[in-house]
C-alpha cells in the first residue's frame, strides 16, 4: 500500500512538474530579458539624457499628449462613477455605523493608496498600451526598426523613452486627476444625500489621513506603474523579431504581465507602508 | 577621396536574419572602393537583400569579417555612438515600399535623420532640405502619409531619407523592380547623376551599390558587377565581362536570355 502510494506520489510530482517547469523556465527567462532590457533602457537614459532633445522631446510631448491628455475623459468618467460608488457609499455607511471620524482613513488607505493608482494605470494599460504593443510590433515585424538603425536612430533612445518617460509623467498626472475628480463627486453626492459637513471639513479630514510619507511613496508607485507598463509594453514590442501573425499574441501577454507586474510593485509598496 | 574601402567582406556568410543557420551566401569576398558603382544582381531569394542589409552592419554575418569603412560594426562590443556614426556615412534604400515611417509625413520621414543628427527643428531641415526635395520632385507630396503613396514614390521618398545626411556610400535595394518607364528613366538619372556627383546630392561622386533581380536595366549604369546565384558569389567585372558570359546560366538568367 505504502510503495503504491509512493508510485503515486512520484508520478503525481513529475506529471507536475512536466507541465509547469516549462512554463516556470520561460517566466524567468521572460524576466531576465525584460531586465536587461530595463538596465539598457536605463543606460540609454543616462547616457543620452539631453541629446537630439529637438526630436526626442516633442515625442515626449506626444505621447504624454496620447496617454495622458487624450484620456482626460474617460478618467474623468471613471472619477465620477468610483466618487458615486466608492467614496458616496463609504461616507453614507461610516455615517450610518456612527465611524464617521474613520471615512478619511479609510478613504486614504483603500482609494488613495490602492484603488486609484492602479485604476489609472490599468486605464493607460487598455486605451494605448495595447495599441502601442500593436503599433511597435507592427513596425518591428515590418522592419521599420532596422530602417531607422540604418538611419543610425538608435531604436531605444527614438522609441522607447519618448514611451516609458511619456507614461510614466501620464500615470502620475491622470492618478492626482482621478484622485480630485473621486473625491469631489463623492463628496458631492453624499452631500446630496444629507452629509452636514462642508467641503472644507470633508477635504481636511481626507488630507488629514493622510502622511507626509503619502506624497513621496504615492509619486513612486505612480511613476512606478507608468514606467513598468511603458517598458513591458516596449520589450514585447520590440525587443525580438516579431511576424504579423505574432503581434497579436504579443499584445495579450504584455497586458497580463502588465498587470502582474503592477499587482507585484503594489505588494512591495503595502510592505514600504506596513514597515513604515 | 579616401584609399578605405567603403566596404570590405572576407570569407562573409551571409544568413538569414530571421534563421542565422540558414546560409544564403557563402565566402562572400568583396571590396567596395570609394567611387565605385556595383551591381549585385541574383534571383529573388538568393540573398540579395540581406548582403545589403549585412553590408551595412544591419544584420550580423554567420562568419567572416565586415568592414564599413575600415570599421567593423558587428560583434563584440562596440560603442552605439561609433556604430551611429558609421551608419551616418551610409544610406540604404530599402525594397518594396522602402520602410517608411507611417506615423511620419512624407517630409518628416526624410528630415528625420537630418533632425536627429544635428539636433535640429523641422524648420531648419525644410531650409537645408529644399533642393534635395526639389531634385526628388518630392515638393507636392511633402504633407502626404506614405500610406497614400504609390511604390514608385514610396521608394523616392526612402531616397530622399538615405540621402538626408549626406552619405558617402549608398545601397539600394532593388531599386528598379515595379517602376513604370517613367519612374524607371528618372532613376537611372538619379544614379548618373550620383555617380558622377551633382550639386543637390552634396556635390561629390557617390559610392553606390545596387541590388537587382534584372541585370539588363542597370547594364549600363552600372561598372563592376557580381553574383549572387546559388548560394554562392561571383565577381563578375566590367559591363563587358558579363556580357562576354552570358553562356553562363546564371547571368543569361538574370539577362532574361533564357526567353
Amino acid at each position: 500500500m505504502e510503495s503504491i502510494t509512493t508510485t503515486f506520489s512520484r508520478s503525481e510530482v513529475r506529471r507536475v512538474g512536466n507541465r509547469f517547469a516549462p512554463a516556470l523556465i520561460e517566466a524567468l527567462e521572460t524576466l531576465t530579458r525584460l531586465a536587461a532590457f530595463t538596465l539598457i533602457t536605463l543606460g540609454t537614459a543616462w547616457t543620452r539624457f539631453g541629446q537630439n532633445s529637438r526630436v526626442i522631446r516633442p515625442r515626449i510631448v506626444d505621447e504624454i499628449h496620447r496617454s495622458g491628455v487624450r484620456l482626460l475623459p474617460i478618467v474623468g468618467f471613471l472619477g465620477a462613477a468610483l466618487g458615486v460608488v466608492f467614496v458616496g457609499q463609504t461616507i453614507a455607511l461610516m455615517q450610518q455605523v456612527g465611524a464617521s471620524g474613520f471615512t478619511g482613513t479609510l478613504i486614504v488607505t483603500v482609494f488613495i493608496r490602492e484603488l486609484a493608482p492602479l485604476t489609472a494605470g490599468l486605464v493607460v494599460l487598455a486605451r494605448v498600451g495595447t495599441a502601442t504593443v500593436i503599433e511597435l510590433g507592427t513596425a518591428r515585424a515590418l522592419g521599420e526598426v532596422e530602417a531607422l538603425e540604418a538611419l543610425g536612430i538608435d531604436p531605444i533612445h527614438y522609441l522607447v523613452l519618448p514611451r516609458v518617460v511619456g507614461f510614466t509623467i501620464s500615470v502620475i498626472c491622470l492618478t492626482v486627476y482621478l484622485m480630485l475628480l473621486t473625491l469631489g463627486c463623492g463628496y458631492l453626492f453624499a452631500f446630496a444625500r444629507g452629509l452636514k459637513a462642508t467641503p472644507g471639513e470633508f477635504f481636511g479630514e481626507v488630507a488629514g489621513a493622510l502622511s507626509w510619507l503619502d506624497f513621496p511613496l504615492l509619486a513612486m508607485k505612480t511613476g512606478g506603474f507608468g514606467a513598468i507598463i511603458g517598458l513591458v509594453i516596449c520589450y514585447h514590442g520590440l525587443a525580438r523579431s516579431l511576424t504579423l501573425e505574432e503581434v497579436g499574441q504579443a499584445t495579450t501577454r504584455t497586458v497580463a504581465q502588465c498587470v502582474v507586474a503592477c499587482l507585484l510593485l503594489d505588494a512591495v509598496f503595502i510592505l514600504l507602508y506596513l514597515i513604515a | 577621396m579616401s584609399d578605405i574601402p567603403s566596404i570590405e567582406m572576407q570569407d562573409v556568410r551571409v544568413v538569414h536574419s530571421r534563421n542565422p543557420g540558414v546560409t544564403l551566401i557563402d565566402e562572400v569576398g568583396w571590396v567596395v572602393r570609394p567611387g565605385e558603382f556595383w551591381v549585385v544582381a541574383g534571383l529573388q531569394g538568393s540573398g540579395k537583400s540581406v548582403l545589403l542589409e549585412t553590408a551595412a552592419g544591419l544584420t550580423p554575418q554567420g562568419g567572416g569579417s565586415v568592414r564599413i569603412f575600415g570599421e567593423e560594426v558587428q560583434g563584440g562590443q562596440r560603442d552605439p555612438e561609433e556604430v551611429s556614426e558609421v551608419r551616418r556615412r551610409l544610406g540604404l534604400v530599402f525594397d518594396g515600399n522602402g520602410r517608411l515611417f507611417p506615423s511620419l509625413n512624407v517630409f518628416e520621414n526624410i528630415a528625420l535623420p537630418w533632425c536627429y543628427h544635428r539636433n535640429a527643428s523641422l524648420a531648419d531641415a525644410a531650409e537645408a532640405l529644399g533642393p534635395l526635395l526639389e531634385y526628388l520632385h518630392l515638393d507636392r507630396l511633402l504633407d502626404q502619409r506614405p500610406g497614400r503613396l504609390g511604390r514608385a514614390w514610396a521608394r523616392r521618398v526612402a531616397l530622399g531619407r538615405a540621402l538626408a545626411t549626406g552619405p558617402e556610400l549608398l545601397l539600394l535595394d532593388n531599386p528598379l523592380s515595379g517602376l513604370d518607364m517613367a519612374h524607371v528613366r528618372w532613376w537611372r538619372t538619379f544614379l548618373s547623376d550620383a555617380s558622377r556627383g551633382h550639386a543637390a546630392l552634396g556635390g561629390r561622386p557617390l559610392t553606390l551599390v545596387a541590388a537587382s533581380e534584372e541585370l539588363r536595366p542597370l547594364l549600363v549604369a552600372g561598372r563592376q558587377f557580381a553574383l549572387a546565384h546559388g548560394g554562392r558569389w561571383r565577381l563578375l567585372g566590367s559591363t563587358e565581362d558579363v556580357l562576354s558570359a552570358r553562356e553562363d546560366d546564371g547571368v543569361r538568367e538574370l539577362l532574361g536570355d533564357n526567353d
